[in-house]
């Protein structure tokens, strides 16, 4: 039974990851989605549903005509409608006359229960397997997003076209291939020095580099098909990006009980109370709570990026404006869906990145 | 002076007019609802309301500035949900900070937050809700708690006015007794029976629905609507499915509509939905999906926003009713 999951940026390895760790042999890695993909989910999709669902379907659809049958999904109560995204595509697929089997994962259920919904979906494993599985995953995680910062980082700065690319895509797999905990550590702690030695930097782009934290609805800040490659455009228009929500730190179950660590988003939570005083779903408290941290870091803005009609980053981008006057902190938010045009989008990047540069040349004067 | 507090009609306000309308007044507040939508509210929604909310959110946003000059207070509670597991709409919880965030010299606003679900609040935190809120108007806590307690019955009684039993749902279908506007009977021996589902704050508002039951009622049509549904048919509906529709309000529409598919003891099924509203968008697609299932009986989704026309909205009620006349 060929499982296969929805293409989530570098997300995809940390998947990858866990499946293997329950010794799943049987894995389909998702193809990166094209515009042909989403065109396709959206051929299918209801009509004002959020541009994930589409995106996710039609990557189902690609990868169901390549034979894989088991489909792994989030699911579990939440405000937001990501739970009920399998329900109706399973429907849709049924319709189209596919044969498969959903594995829904209730990412907000209490620990164990998680770890029973995997068990079930795992490779014959105990519990205790199970745990310990979940637990390499979260581990190797944490090198993931290093690897991703520093690509983000020397992409912006390498002499050399192409080399940071590389090399990141070469980091990644690497880390998933690594077997045992003490070989990852080893190698993660020299990640840095890898980077610094392979890759060239332009030492005049470091001086005038703008510093950019890409946030907004997890799916679409991670997702490079939907965001059109933010980080991308970000980096050629000579900016430091780095992705301000990160998946690794909502499994990382051993810093998250660690009472002597407080997690960025746990943080980004407790700034954004007197604008927005609970969760409501989403990334909204986070991303309200990082514009006032990435302010205290001295970064030059922040990118917000939310899907139409996502519910909770609406309320997101009607309370950032009031934040972001009040800390001075520019925040430019950022429509994302299937039709988004590529010059329309880059346009108001070079127009927000133009507007940085030059508030960062007045200071420095 | 008495003091002013101002409720928006709109939303949430559909469902908790009772119990919200006795609290302040026992508490010797002035309560100002704003009137039903007309064109001028609309207009002002239009103009002011961030423009990717859902159609019924801007309203809301229009009842607000209507009501600013009229009062002293705001009263928009931050409601998750009064369910376990089932949440509301997550709009409802910030919507209250988004207007004092977009309007911020307008008068202040109560917004107290309860959710059962996520937070795990309970009796408790209702209690310390109605003292906070309470004290704001009278320092006698014992007025406070009678408010209180006479808020929470006033609601029970209404809820228990609204929904209606098992045995007065089988009379309805039965022709025996009538729920809402009485059909006008000139053109139709007998009366059409139909489903009207949909948000309470849709189908209560005579604008947003483009008067659909009063042109239902013309036309012969004998409605029942999604929120007189009994509650234990609807949650018997839900045990039927292998997954947890968790969003509350959505629950009693696909509720009502799985039960009326599989039934099959009325000519049809009329749903409402609002433009770009989260979970509708997913529940549409689940009951066209189910209705192709269970075809017996038809079932016609309208989506509503502020361009919807009254014509093309009447043209297409007239077409499901002939349809529905010629199986007949």
């Amino acid at each position: 039974m060929p499982f296969t999951y929805p293409h989530f940026g570098s997300l995809t390895y940390v998947f990858e990851i866990l499946l293997r760790e329950l010794g799943r042999t049987d894995i389909m890695v998702p193809k990166k989605p094209s515009r042909k993909t989403s065109e396709l989910g959206s051929r299918y999709s209801p009509e004002f549903v959020c541009t994930p669902f589409k995106l996710t379907l039609g990557t189902y659809i690609e990868m169901l005509d390549l034979g894989a049958d088991e489909l792994g999904i989030g699911g579990g109560n939440m405000y937001c409608r990501f739970g009920l995204y399998w329900p109706v595509q399973r429907l849709i697929l049924e319709d189209l006359g596919y044969d498969f089997k959903f594995v829904p994962i209730p990412i907000y259920d209490k620990p164990l229960g998680l770890v029973k919904t995997l068990q079930a979906a795992s490779n014959n494993c105990t519990v205790w397997e199970t745990i310990k599985a979940f637990r390499t995953t979260w581990i190797k995680t944490r090198f993931i997003e290093l690897v991703d910062k520093l690509h983000f980082k020397y992409r912006t700065l390498e002499m050399e076209k192409n080399q940071a690319d590389k090399l990141a895509e070469e980091a990644h797999r690497k880390i998933v291939e690594i077997q045992g905990l003490r070989n990852l550590r080893k190698y993660g702690r020299k990640l840095p020095e890898l980077f610094d030695k392979t890759i060239e930097i332009d030492q005049e782009k470091k001086k005038a580099a703008l510093k950019i934290g890409v946030c907004g609805e997890i799916y679409v800040a991670l997702e490079p098909t939907l965001n059109l490659d933010v980080h991308r455009k970000l980096n050629e228009l000579g900016v430091i990006t780095k992705n301000c929500v990160s998946f690794g730190m909502l499994i990382d179950f051993e810093r998250k009980i660690n009472p002597f660590i407080t997690l960025p988003y746990q943080k980004a939570r407790r700034v954004a109370k007197p604008y927005i005083g609970q969760r409501c779903g989403g990334e909204a408290q986070e991303n309200i709570g990082d514009i006032i941290l990435y302010k205290k870091k001295k970064w030059d803005g922040l990118v917000h990026l939310y899907p139409f009609t996502c519910m909770p980053e609406i309320i997101t981008r009607s309370i950032a404006p009031q934040v972001s006057r009040e800390y001075d902190m520019p925040f430019l938010s950022l429509v994302v869906d299937e039709h988004t045009g590529e010059t329309g989008f880059q346009t108001r990047l070079e127009a927000f990145v133009d507007l940085l540069s030059r508030k960062k040349e007045k200071t420095l004067d | 002076m008495k003091k002013r507090v101002g409720i928006p009609r709109a939303l949430l306000y559909y469902k908790f007019e009772a119990m919200w309308k006795t609290f302040f007044e026992e508490l010797g507040a002035e309560v100002i609802v704003s009137p039903e939508t007309t064109k001028t509210i609309k207009d002002l929604a239009v103009r002011y309301a961030p423009d990717e909310d859902c159609y019924s959110t801007k309203l809301y946003f229009g009842h607000f500035i209507y009501l600013k000059d009229k009062v002293d207070y705001f009263f928009i509670p931050r409601f998750g949900s009064d369910h376990e597991v089932n949440v509301g709409c997550p709009k409802f919880i910030g919507l209250a900070q988004v207007l004092e965030s977009l309007f911020p010299d307008f008068p202040e606003i109560i917004m107290p937050y309860y959710s059962q679900a996520k937070a795990n609040h309970g009796k408790r935190r209702l209690l310390r809700i109605i003292f906070q809120v309470g004290f704001k108007f009278t320092y006698s806590p014992l007025k406070i708690l009678k408010a209180g307690i006479r808020a929470i019955k006033a609601q029970r009684v209404y809820e228990e006015q609204l929904h209606i039993s098992e045995q007065q749902l089988e009379n309805w279908i039965k022709s025996k007794i009538i729920l809402n506007e009485k059909p006008n009977l000139e053109k139709r021996k007998k009366p059409m029976k139909i489903a009207l589902v949909g948000h309470p704050y849709v189908l209560n508002d005579s604008l947003s629905n483009l008067d659909i039951r009063e042109s239902l009622s013309q036309r012969g049509v004998d409605i029942i609507t999604s929120l007189q549904m009994p509650r234990i048919t609807i949650e018997n509906q839900m045990e039927k499915l292998d997954y947890n529709l968790y969003f509350s309000y959505e629950r009693e529409i696909l509720g009502t509509i799985m039960y009326f598919l599989e039934n099959n003891t009325i000519d049809g099924i009329l749903q409402l939905a609002v433009f770009s509203c989260g979970p509708d968008s997913i529940v549409l697609e689940l009951a066209s999906r189910y209705s192709r299932r269970q075809p017996e009986t038809p079932l016609l989704q309208l989506v509503i926003d502020e361009l919807s026309s009254e014509v093309g909205f009447s043209t297409r009620i007239e077409a499901f009713l002939d349809m529905i006349d010629r199986r007949n």
